[in-house]
This record gives C-alpha cells, sequence and structure tokens, in this order.
C-alpha cells in the first residue's frame, strides 16, 4: 500500500490547498453576490415600489417594511463571509509552505495569529449580532447568544499552534546556522 | 556571551585561502564565511574537529571568549 506523503507537491497538503484555492474563489463570488444583495436590499428600501406585485418571504420577515433587517442580515452575513475568506486565505499561505516541505517558515505564526484573531472576531461579531437584534428586533428568534466554549477553545489552540510554529522557526533558523 | 572565532589569523599564518580550507574540511564556503563573520550559533565538534585537523591547531587557538 502506498504511503500517504502529508508534505510537498502530491501530497496530501497539495490536495487541500487546491481544495482551498476553490474555497477561496467560491468564497469570493460569495461576497460579491451578498454585496450585491446588500445594494438592491437597501435601493428596494427606500423605494418598495421598486418591486411591485413581488413578495420576498424571507425567515422571520413577515413585512416588506422590514427592509432594514435584511439589509442588516446580509451586511452580518458579508462580514461572516469575509472572515472566513481571511481564514482561507492564511490557510492557503500555511499549505503553500507543507507544499515547499518548509513547515516551519515564519511567515506562518503571523498566518496562524490571523486565524485565531479571525476566529475571535467571528465569534464576538456573534454576540454583536444577537445583542444588535435584541435591540432591534426584542421577541425575534434567530442567534443564540450562549458562550461557545469550542469557539473560543480553538482561538486559544491556534494562538499556541502559532507559539509552536514561531520555537520550530527559531529552532530552525538555530540549525541553519549551526556549522 | 561573546565567542570569537579566528578564522582569519589562522588562514593567514597558513597563508590559505578560505575557498581551500572549505576544500579540504568538506564545508562550504559560505558556511565558513558564517563562521568568520560571527554569524553562526554554534559549531558541532565534527566541524571544529576538522577545522583543528586542516589548520594544525587547537580548539583554544580558533574560539576566543570575550565575555559580556
Amino acid at each position: 500500500m502506498p504511503q500517504m506523503r502529508a508534505l510537498g507537491p502530491g501530497s496530501v497538503s497539495s490536495f487541500l490547498k487546491t481544495v482551498l484555492d476553490v474555497v477561496h474563489i467560491a468564497l469570493w463570488f460569495g461576497l460579491v453576490a451578498a454585496i450585491l444583495l446588500i445594494f438592491i436590499a437597501v435601493v428596494v428600501g427606500f423605494n418598495p415600489a421598486l418591486l411591485g406585485e413581488l413578495h420576498v418571504n424571507l425567515p422571520g420577515l413577515e413585512a416588506p417594511e422590514r427592509w432594514p433587517l435584511v439589509v442588516g442580515r446580509l451586511t452580518a452575513f458579508s462580514i461572516y463571509l469575509f472572515g472566513i475568506l481571511v481564514i482561507v486565505r492564511q490557510w492557503q499561505g500555511i499549505f503553500a509552505t507543507l507544499m515547499a516541505k518548509d513547515p516551519f517558515d515564519p511567515v506562518n505564526v503571523t498566518h496562524l495569529r490571523i486565524i485565531a484573531l479571525a476566529l475571535a472576531g467571528i465569534e464576538i461579531g456573534r454576540y454583536a449580532v444577537f445583542v444588535a437584534r435584541a435591540v432591534l428586533r426584542p421577541g425575534g428568534h434567530g442567534l443564540q447568544p450562549g458562550l461557545s466554549l469550542t469557539a473560543w477553545f480553538s482561538v486559544l489552540v491556534v494562538f499556541v499552534l502559532a507559539e509552536v510554529f514561531r520555537e520550530g522557526s527559531r529552532l530552525r533558523r538555530e540549525a541553519e546556522l549551526t556549522i | 556571551m561573546r565567542i570569537e572565532i579566528r578564522l582569519d589569523q589562522l588562514l593567514l599564518d597558513r597563508r590559505m585561502s578560505l575557498t581551500e580550507l572549505s576544500d579540504r574540511v568538506g564545508i562550504s564556503a559560505s558556511n565558513l564565511l558564517i563562521l568568520k563573520t560571527g554569524q553562526a550559533r554554534a559549531i558541532r565538534f565534527s566541524t571544529l574537529a576538522a577545522l583543528c585537523r586542516e589548520l594544525d591547531c587547537q580548539p583554544e587557538d580558533l574560539l576566543v571568549y570575550r565575555g559580556e
């Protein structure tokens, strides 16, 4: 049975890098689509007559005069997509170094720290959306405010991983300067 | 702590070039340059032994402790 390689061209890293490239492009399309929808929602929000007889049924939105909420939701979704895009972009950078068989490149420390910050940002954004919903639309259903231990645990794990990579790159540098 | 490598002086005394030493000890000239310019973080015993052998010296002739 052929051994599965983790690093280098033609390895699992290479496959995952390809997957990330596809996801990255899809996320860009999604983000552009979401921004276009925001634009449309803003235009329709100011002039609902533009829709004519068209009725839009969105979960939790009973009446067309709720367009500002649609804009808010789409904006929150766009910010979330942007956060995911940032994370995917960093992973692409990390997997590029794995493909080059150089996992302890110092640049990976920055990539991991940005991932951790983005994860924290997304989680804080979730709380912000909940607070905004509670203020703007009391009694509405949707996101739960519960503290997600998994999310914060992930943030801490990624920060620790960043430190592991920092130590790894330091050792690599020392090895390079050992004659 | 600062350890200096007196490669320059020993090469001068032996009338040997860095390239020649590189060929003799089997260490690249760029690595020897790192040693010579004091950028190295550590030196292997095998490298030290090869340098002492080719320069016909003792480790104390190569390494000098300069303190803080």
